[in-house]
């Protein structure tokens, strides 16, 4: 297959099934959650659940200064690729044109320079959350190969886009195709991982909250 | 000065009494209990009570004797609780009691704090007999009291 | 309660997976920050103890179970299912390495409640026979005697006589409409019985009428400890039945941190009905008669002292302010610890950990993040209102060679009343 055949496989056919696929999975996902129902806290409230909820979604944004002492580098590092990936993500001008033409919807892009910036910390970043996660004796406890999995996935995009726009390692259109590809993958099987997370943390943070709020307790 | 017949007389008299006075009268409250417990640390303790020069460091070192002995004859939580045992709890802290500085203030006495430990031995001894222990208990104090002001 | 199994085990905690513990694991990303709020793995250094990892098995029944990939990947047979060797191995996670404290839950990024999620998985445990000898004979003793340390009627009607020959004042027994109902943890009535004697006097000088059940007078739920619900409600169900026919307006929780999450915020779930009374800590009825102007002290502590938050009382159960509040009567010298409030460390001792003999080592290591607490502050008396934090931080404190004296804030209180205190007190 030539590449741009295969490029435009990638933006047609191949975009038309990641999208399907990374949909109907998450609310799958969702689906999965919110069936199993939950049973209602007959105690006496002493505050209330929609506020200590919604509160909550937000107030875990920021992290506890007590663990942040203990693990300030990798708590910040977290908040380095997550911003960064979800920059160059959103606030790219080629990727803003994609959202235009699947939502209806544009908004302001970054300059490509600070986008390129941002992917190049943002790599770094990642291949630091991965040292930290090889090495550190808690997380290669807990971690499996699903953490392993998603962090290739999630690293594919940012660095085959860094090396398309860069007309780096291969000729652009083979590595624009790479690139889209590499994201159609990561769609693909993100609802069968933990990035379930990035809807799902709106629940469990609420969840807690609501909890706590009905109960007056800090959450 | 009439003899202590109660208990608001027996807190007025001891009240009266400077601290290492009440030492000793703690130490005389605890004898009177001490079949109830079996720690030998406790004898210890109320030589040191009964010694009107100790100093500091020797208050010190029974105190944490006493609290030793307390910790170790306590009811852990969730057992099967023998009041036997706890007798010598409150023994054990009827020592510690006698022997504690004042940091608070505000609170019992030595002497006093001694005699309601003293009581609540008795009574944690009795309490699978059913019998009026701390009423013999306070007799047994005022009795005690009284000796030790007349002497 | 029928015989125990691994099948049953694991019945039981699919039973417990409902829609908040799905969320939970759906966004559990293993960012590990859980482990830096644990007081176990904090001194140990094991990464077992990392609270996420305490509910493992649970992870795995859930993601067999309730997710479709893991439906596929049990099909295909790639499925690791939970065993025997799974709970035997686990058990010390769930009970020895972890007492329920919930600083894991407030840390989370994505909000899970861990804590919550540990008091589930013992549900399976118990059920499969998996859990501490200590807890499961004061749980038996509790449903047979009516309190897990076995204090029947008789002993709490010593502790009366001995009150009343103290103070002049009575404790009324099964009172028809007193307006509070007092419970009292076993641990109080062996250990403890100045509390008593000073709720007898706070009361008197407010002016409350209150009264003791014959019938229902233990606050501890050892149910809730060792993770079996029909225990737990069955022990709540006795003081329900007892509050209602009294017709009392509220119950009293006391210094003890389960006894009052138990009642307060778990029993209506558990015998599945609000309560037709309020329940409230002692704490809290203390400070509504300091605010209402009923509990007039006189005299201030000027001793440095600072105030150990029992995690039940404080972080799961919101009464944050009102030892503060009452400390602040009394003490002209209160300092508080650097993470205090919500986010102050354990005694160590807490979720049935005092109660399991074999967790004593572990105990003494996780003590030490109180130990590290206390040496920052430097302070001479330590005030508490919880039994079970009082003995832990009074072992704790002897086991580390620290004089510090542990003072309960209800009795501290009483101490300082300005009617009844006894006169000629040096």
């Amino acid at each position: 297959m030539s590449s741009e055949a295969l490029l435009a496989w990638a933006r047609g056919p191949g975009f038309d099934w990641a999208l399907a696929i990374f949909v109907l999975g998450m609310l799958l996902r969702l689906f999965e959650v919110l069936s199993l129902g939950r049973k209602p806290d007959l105690a006496e409230g002493r505050g209330s659940g929609v506020q200590g909820g919604i509160k909550t979604v937000f107030t875990r944004f920021w992290p506890r200064l007590t663990v942040f002492r203990r693990e300030p580098l990798r708590i910040i590092n977290g908040y380095v690729f997550h911003i960064g990936f979800l920059a160059v993500l959103f606030l790219y001008a080629p990727h803003i044109e994609l959202f235009e033409e699947v939502l209806g919807v544009s908004w302001p892009a970054l300059s490509t320079g600070v986008i390129d910036a941002l992917s190049v910390i943002t790599i770094a970043s990642l291949i630091l959350a991965l040292a930290m996660r090889l090495t550190s004796p808690v997380l290669r406890l807990i971690s499996n190969s699903g953490d392993y999995l998603v962090w290739l996935l999630t690293l594919l995009p940012v660095l085959t886009g860094f090396l398309a726009f860069h007309h780096m390692l291969l000729p652009y259109t083979t590595m624009l195709a790479i690139h889209i590809l590499s994201v159609e993958l990561l769609m693909v099987i993100a609802p069968f991982t933990k990035l379930t997370h990035m809807f799902s943390f709106v629940l469990s943070r609420w969840y807690q909250g609501y909890r706590a709020g009905h109960r007056g307790v800090e959450s | 000065m009439s003899d202590v017949s109660n208990d608001a007389q027996m807190r007025e008299a001891i009240g009266g009494l400077e601290v290492p006075l009440q030492r000793a009268l703690a130490a005389r409250f605890i004898e009177n209990v001490l079949s109830l417990t079996e720690d030998e640390r406790i004898k210890r303790v109320l030589k040191i009570a009964a010694n009107a020069d100790a100093d500091e460091d020797q208050l010190s070192s029974a105190l944490r004797s006493a609290k030793a002995a307390a910790l170790d004859a306590h009811a852990r939580c969730g057992t099967d609780g023998e009041w036997n045992d706890q007798a010598g709890y409150f023994v054990a802290r009827a020592a510690e009691a006698a022997v504690a500085p004042r940091v608070r203030s505000y609170g019992r006495g030595p002497a006093w704090q001694a005699a309601l430990n003293c009581r609540m031995a008795r009574t944690a001894q009795a309490t699978e007999t059913d019998e009026d222990a701390h009423g013999s208990e306070s007799q047994a104090q005022y009795r005690i009291l009284n000796d030790y002001l007349n002497s | 309660m029928s015989a125990p199994s691994i099948e049953k085990g694991i019945n039981f905690i699919r039973e417990q997976i409902d829609a908040e513990v799905a969320s939970f694991f759906s966004s559990c990303v293993h960012c590990g920050i859980c482990a830096e709020a644990c007081l176990f793995y904090a001194q140990t250094g094991e990464p077992k103890y990392t609270p996420i990892n305490k509910v493992e098995p649970m992870r795995r029944i859930w993601e067999q179970e309730f997710t479709l990939w893991g439906k596929l990947k049990g099909s295909l047979g790639m499925a690791n299912k939970v065993t025997e060797k799974d709970f035997a191995e686990w058990e010390t996670l769930v009970y020895d390495g972890c007492s329920l404290c919930g600083r894991c839950s407030l840390v989370c990024p994505v909000g899970n409640d861990i804590s919550g999620m540990i008091r589930k998985i013992r549900e399976g445990f118990a059920a499969a026979g998996y859990a501490p000898e200590g807890l499961v004979g004061a749980t038996t003793r509790a449903i047979e005697i009516g309190s897990p340390m076995g204090v029947r009627l008789p002993a709490v009607q010593a502790q009366i006589g001995h009150l009343e020959k103290n103070t002049g004042l009575t404790a009324p027994l099964d009172q028809q409409g007193a307006e509070y109902m007092v419970l009292l943890s076993s641990m109080e009535i062996m250990n403890f019985p100045e509390y008593l004697e000073a709720v007898a006097r706070i009361m008197h000088q407010a002016g409350k009428s209150w009264t003791i059940s014959s019938k229902a007078f233990e606050a501890t739920n050892s149910g809730i400890q060792i993770g079996v619900s029909d225990l737990a409600r069955e022990l709540v169900q006795r003081v329900v039945d007892a509050a209602e026919d009294l017709g009392v307006k509220t119950v009293i929780s006391p210094e003890c941190g389960h006894a009052f999450t138990a009642i307060r915020f778990e029993g209506p779930n558990l015998i599945g009905r609000p309560f037709k009374f309020k329940v409230q800590h002692i704490l809290e009825v203390l400070d509504d008669l300091r605010s209402q102007g009923l509990l007039k002290t006189e005299g201030m502590e000027d001793a440095r002292l600072t105030f150990h938050d029992p995690c039940q009382l404080v972080r799961k159960g919101g009464v944050v302010e009102e030892p503060r509040n009452l400390l602040n009567m009394v003490a002209s010298n209160f300092v508080e610890m650097t993470d205090h409030g919500a986010m102050n460390w354990c005694c160590s001792a807490g979720g049935g950990v005092s109660a399991n003999e074999r967790a004593d080592e572990l105990k003494f290591t996780a003590f030490k993040q109180k130990k590290s607490q206390l040496d920052e502050l430097q302070v001479d008396t330590l005030v508490t209102a919880c039994a079970n934090c009082r003995i832990m931080l009074e072992e704790g404190l002897e086991e580390n060679e620290m004089d510090i004296p542990v003072v309960g804030l209800t009795e501290m209180l009483a101490e300082h009343l300005v009617e009844d205190r006894p006169k000629g007190d040096a």
